[in-house]
């Protein structure tokens, strides 16, 4: 058992070898304090949308889930796309301004992916769900896909990497990487409670999925800020 | 590395197994336990009774010869007990209202129903305000069904959990019960309602009409069709004991819950049926026609959603309203909130008819029902009942007889000695009973010079009581009792072999991964995420078999899980996308990009299948009444779904030749078994043709052609398993597939490929049976498992493993 594991170790390194070969910039690097200043504006932003639908228009995400929603997205799509678009792969090839374009092409695109990926675990697809559908679907791709679309571009080995071997490397790539998997996962997990017959009102589509998939990514954002804060040292004592 | 021999691993999986089976038999005995009961009918056996002791206190020094002498002193009173109490009443109407809670009526904690429900039953209400009526709360042990509760009310006796098992397919009841004993007297028995009182009595109504309790849906037919016999019944005097089961408000609970729109209006007609009974005994008695006890009942209460079945509080409270001519003296207050058993029912209308207790009685005489009887009519009716219930505790206490009593003290004291006996049960018991025995005889023996002996009558009834509730308290827990240690006995055979089993998939998955190591080397990618899922989602599914709203919905987990599964593949087909152009392990960049291209192409089908499946039917409990694709279908006209069945029969036929062929190896076998598929696909086909319409009834021909299909089916697929194998032994392994290379198994590929011809040949027979079976709107779910079954056979083939999803996915549509 344990020599297995250590095989498969010994060649999942390989791998990363091969890759850090291949690839030539190194991944982008931001210091621990940077990484929690970027995500305690994310934060900040999801906190902000949600103070406006309580307090100026006096709804939530139970009453009326689509316009909250729509606040949650509309307030944190300047956010995430002018604060990641700094951290942007080889920034000597691309600007500034190619990378927000590109974090807006992936705003429609993210949310594609994402509702096909709900309506394949069973969303409803009828007309009276579709508001509520879009505006989830585009809060989870501001959440998820459009972080590493400004990041990353277009390079498909790195997408792969980061979302389909979740590996990531480089603090950048941390707070990628680790706040979408955890608001899938928390939007996986907060859809269990839908089907029970406890007739609460936030049992409707998409409230508990929202309120998981928020869930699930604030745990990601305090685990990538741990991760960062590992990944720094590590690389401190490698320089000493 | 610990690697153990072939022999001794099947020794510990058959002893895991056997292991296993012990403990589950275990448990099931531990869980639905036979208690003794007694057997035959109390009619005949009135002699066998005196083996009761009874003493007296002539009698100081309790010797067995003297005991006899005593109780042979005594044989005349037992033999006349039945003429004893003359029934109080000449007519009974039992009115089973299915499924009420008591509260509708009563109220609940001494608080009065509700203001709809009083509104809705003002006549009840009425009866209860002005003492006419009696109500309790019935409390009713679970399993709160139907059947088991009539058989409680009937024959006062707690049935085993075993009773539910045969709520479906009741079976006549053979014990002792009052139906058999009015039965035995003689008296004229008609019933009209539900058809379980049909099955449990059969040949005991003089007249009936039985309707049945399947279609839930109804809830006004099913009650029309008792009540139109009412006017007529009510106008005869041919019987003596009317049995009305109403099922209307069970049914309105089960749609919509106890706050359904319809319940105020079924409660109303309940309430126009009570009416008219009760004018109509009034009517009776002025007439001098005898007087009639009206006893309304229900069998169970219901949950705030309707449902039924378990011991909460709201399912077990049941009603029991007694509606007799002659005033009771009530306390409106406090009589409205009485609680009794429901098993009380049972001795309590047969002390009033005057017919013998049922044997198997546990329940205790309702005291206010008996007001109207003479004292002594009320001291023989506690005797009779205490004497059942002694007879019935001899039954489960052997040790119980109370020859050789040791507590003398009663003899002379008759004092509370009650401390020195807790010793043993059959002590306090015996005590209990003799006490109170004793003190009925001693006031028996003074009757003549009775003046002031209120207060001694007095004593022998709280004596007597004090005897009946002990008795019926620890029969009644006895009969729902569970012996914990076989249980636990169980549990733990189980986890043992479930601790064996999984030490031997530990031993095997060293074993298998040593060995994948030296064969395969890097070629082996790890699969952990997905072992990983797919034993959490086990786990998951296991915890949700504890909730019953989680089983209710449980189709919806598994679509959950499975689409959740083929998403991890999808992510694992992404992950080896275009991956080895950094390694390049394999032949060629190209075969690796088009085997995964072909993986995420059928895994989408797979998604795409199950969420056309999943809106096909609102299934479950919660959500049934929510738009879906066959509602949508049924609305719109017969003509669409006939094509979509057509059609889907076709691609089924098409679908499963093709893949039959997909393995190469042309063999003659092959083209039998195709041939075979697609004859019987065309008469499938032709079947859907000619009988386009459901509604007319299958001619000769139809009949014929399907018996052909039969054969046809059943001749392809036995010959399949049959032949095969023998057959492709010996074909040499070169015509086995490529893609086989990959997996690891020990087993020879020639098997391999011989199953999965035999795996095709019978997953589309069985599409193309429930495809005849099903309804036409379930032709495209069928078509869209195939789909499904063949794409994930497909993908799976390319990457070959885990497959486990077979099963979900086959499960799925259970």
């Amino acid at each position: 058992m344990s020599s297995s594991m250590d095989r498969r170790k010994s060649r999942e390194k390989t791998t990363a070898k091969d890759a850090s070969t291949i690839e030539t910039p190194p991944p982008p690097q931001i210091s621990a304090s940077e990484a929690f200043i970027v995500n305690l504006v994310c934060v900040f932003g999801l906190a902000i949308s949600f103070s406006i639908a309580n307090k100026g228009y006096s709804f939530d995400l139970v009453s009326d889930p689509s316009h909250t929603l729509f606040f949650i997205w509309i307030i944190e799509l300047p956010i995430v796309i002018l604060l990641f678009s700094r951290y942007r792969q080889n920034p000597q090839q691309c600007t500034y301004l190619r990378a927000v374009g590109r974090g807006m092409l992936g705003v429609p695109v993210g949310a594609l992916l994402n509702s096909l990926g709900a309506i394949a675990l069973g969303a409803p697809v009828t007309f009276q769900y579709l508001p509520k559908t879009v505006n989830w679907s585009l809060m989870m791709s501001l959440l998820t896909i459009v972080p590493p679309s400004c990041v990353l571009g277009s390079s498909w080995a790195d997408w792969r990497r980061i979302f389909a071997q979740t590996k990531a490397s480089g603090s950048v790539e941390y707070l990628i990487c680790l706040p979408a998997h955890g608001a899938v996962i928390g939007g996986w997990f907060g859809a269990w409670p839908m089907p029970l017959d406890w007739e609460r009102p936030w049992q409707e589509w998409p409230i508990s999925v929202s309120y998981g998939a928020i869930a699930g990514y604030l745990v990601g954002v305090v685990a990538s800020c741990g991760f960062v804060l590992a990944h720094g040292r590590s690389q401190h004592v490698k320089r000493d | 590395m610990s690697s153990i021999s072939c022999t001794k691993l099947t020794l510990f999986t058959i002893g895991a197994i056997i292991i296993q089976f012990i403990g589950l038999s275990i448990f099931v005995f531990g869980f639905f336990p036979v208690k003794p009961t007694l057997s035959g009918h109390r009619f005949n056996d009135f002699l066998s009774m005196l083996v009761v002791p009874r003493v007296s206190n002539h009698q100081p020094a309790t010797t067995m010869a003297l005991q006899i002498k005593a109780t042979l002193l005594f044989l005349p009173t037992a033999l006349s007990c039945s003429s004893e109490i003359p029934p109080s009443y000449d007519r009974l109407i039992i009115m089973v209202i299915d499924g009420l809670p008591a509260e509708f009526v009563l109220g609940k904690k001494g608080q009065p129903p509700g203001k709809a429900f009083m509104e809705a039953m003002p006549y009840t209400q009425s009866l209860l305000a002005k003492c006419v009526g009696v109500g309790y709360h019935a409390i009713a042990a679970a399993p709160t069904v139907t059947m088991p509760r009539l058989k409680a009310m009937v024959s006062g006796a707690i049935g085993g959990f075993l009773d539910v098992a045969f709520n479906f397919n009741t079976q006549a009841y053979l014990d002792d019960n009052l139906l058999a004993q009015f039965f035995r007297s003689g008296q004229k028995m008609v019933m009209h309602g539900d058809d379980t009182w049909l099955k449990l009595f059969p040949g005991l109504f003089h007249r009936h009409d039985g309707v049945n309790s399947f279609f839930v849906k109804d809830t006004v037919q099913v009650d029309q069709n008792v009540s139109r016999h009412l006017n007529g019944e009510l106008s005869r005097d041919d019987w003596d004991f009317l049995i009305l089961h109403y099922l209307g408000l069970d049914h309105v609970g089960h749609t919509g819950g106890r706050n359904s729109v319809l319940m105020a209006s079924k409660l109303s007609e309940m309430d126009e049926v009570v009416k008219m009974i009760h004018m109509n005994t009034l009517q009776n008695l002025q007439n001098g026609q005898g007087q009639t006890l009206l006893v309304i009942v229900s069998d169970h209460g219901m949950t705030e959603n309707g449902n039924h079945g378990g011991s909460s509080y709201e399912e077990t409270d049941s009603l029991a309203l007694f509606i007799s001519p002659k005033n009771h003296a009530c306390n409106h207050a406090l009589s409205n909130h009485n609680t009794v058993f429901q098993v009380d029912i049972a001795p309590t209308l047969a002390l009033l008819f005057g017919v013998p207790i049922p044997k198997n009685n546990v329940g205790v005489l309702i005291p206010q029902m008996i007001d109207s009887m003479t004292d002594v009519q009320k001291l023989r009716a506690l005797q009779l009942n205490s004497w059942q219930l002694f007879r019935l505790l001899q039954a489960q206490l052997p040790g119980l007889s109370c020859r050789n009593f040791p507590c003398d003290a009663f003899v002379t004291s008759s004092g509370h000695t009650i401390s020195e006996c807790k010793g043993s049960m059959e002590k306090l018991f015996c005590f209990l009973y003799l006490n109170a025995a004793t003190a009925h005889d001693a006031w028996k023996a003074e009757v003549v010079t009775r003046s002031n002996s209120t207060e001694g009558y007095n004593n022998i009834v709280a004596a007597y009581h004090e005897f009946l509730s002990k008795a019926s308290e620890w029969l009644s827990h006895k009969a729902t009792d569970k012996p914990i240690n076989l249980l636990l006995f169980g549990v733990a055979a189980l986890i043992t072999s479930c601790l064996i089993l999984l030490r031997l998939v530990f031993v095997i998955h060293k074993d298998v991964s040593a060995g994948g190591t030296q064969d395969l080397g890097n070629y082996m990618k790890p699969w952990k995420s997905d072992e990983v899922f797919i034993l959490f989602s086990i786990m998951i599914l296991v915890i949700s078999m504890g909730s019953s709203s989680m089983i209710e919905e449980e189709h919806y987990i598994w679509h959950f899980l499975t689409s959740t599964i083929s998403l991890l593949f999808l992510r694992k087909a992404v992950q080896s996308f275009e991956c080895d152009k950094a390694h390049g392990f394999l032949s060629s960049i190209k075969t690796t990009n088009n085997i995964s291209g072909c993986q995420m192409g059928l895994l989408f089908l797979i998604l795409c299948a199950g969420r056309i499946l999943r809106g096909w039917h609102q299934g479950g409990v919660n959500w049934t009444n929510l738009p879906d694709i066959s509602k949508w279908l049924e609305q719109a006209d017969s003509h669409y779904i006939n094509l979509i069945q057509i059609a889907s029969c076709v691609m089924i036929i098409i679908l499963g030749i093709s893949v039959l062929y997909l393995m190469g190896s042309k063999t003659k076998v092959k083209m039998m078994i195709g041939s075979g598929l697609l004859m019987s696909g065309f008469l499938v086909l032709h079947h859907f043709m000619k009988h386009q319409d459901m509604s007319s009834s299958y001619n000769k021909d139809a009949i014929i052609s399907i018996q052909i299909f039969y054969a046809i089916l059943g001749i392809t697929t036995v010959t399949a398993v049959l032949v095969l194998p023998w057959i492709m032994h010996i074909k040499t392994p070169e015509t086995c597939s490529r893609q086989n290379f990959y997996i690891s198994t020990s087993a020879p590929l020639v098997l391999k490929d011989s199953l999965y011809v035999v795996g095709c040949v019978y997953i589309t027979s069985w599409c193309l049976l429930q495809l005849l079976l099903q309804q036409p709107i379930n032709a495209m779910p069928v078509l869209l498992l195939f789909v499904q079954v063949l794409a994930s056979m497909l993908t799976f083939s390319f990457s070959g493993s885990l497959h486990k999803q077979w099963v979900e996915v086959s499960c799925k549509m259970l």
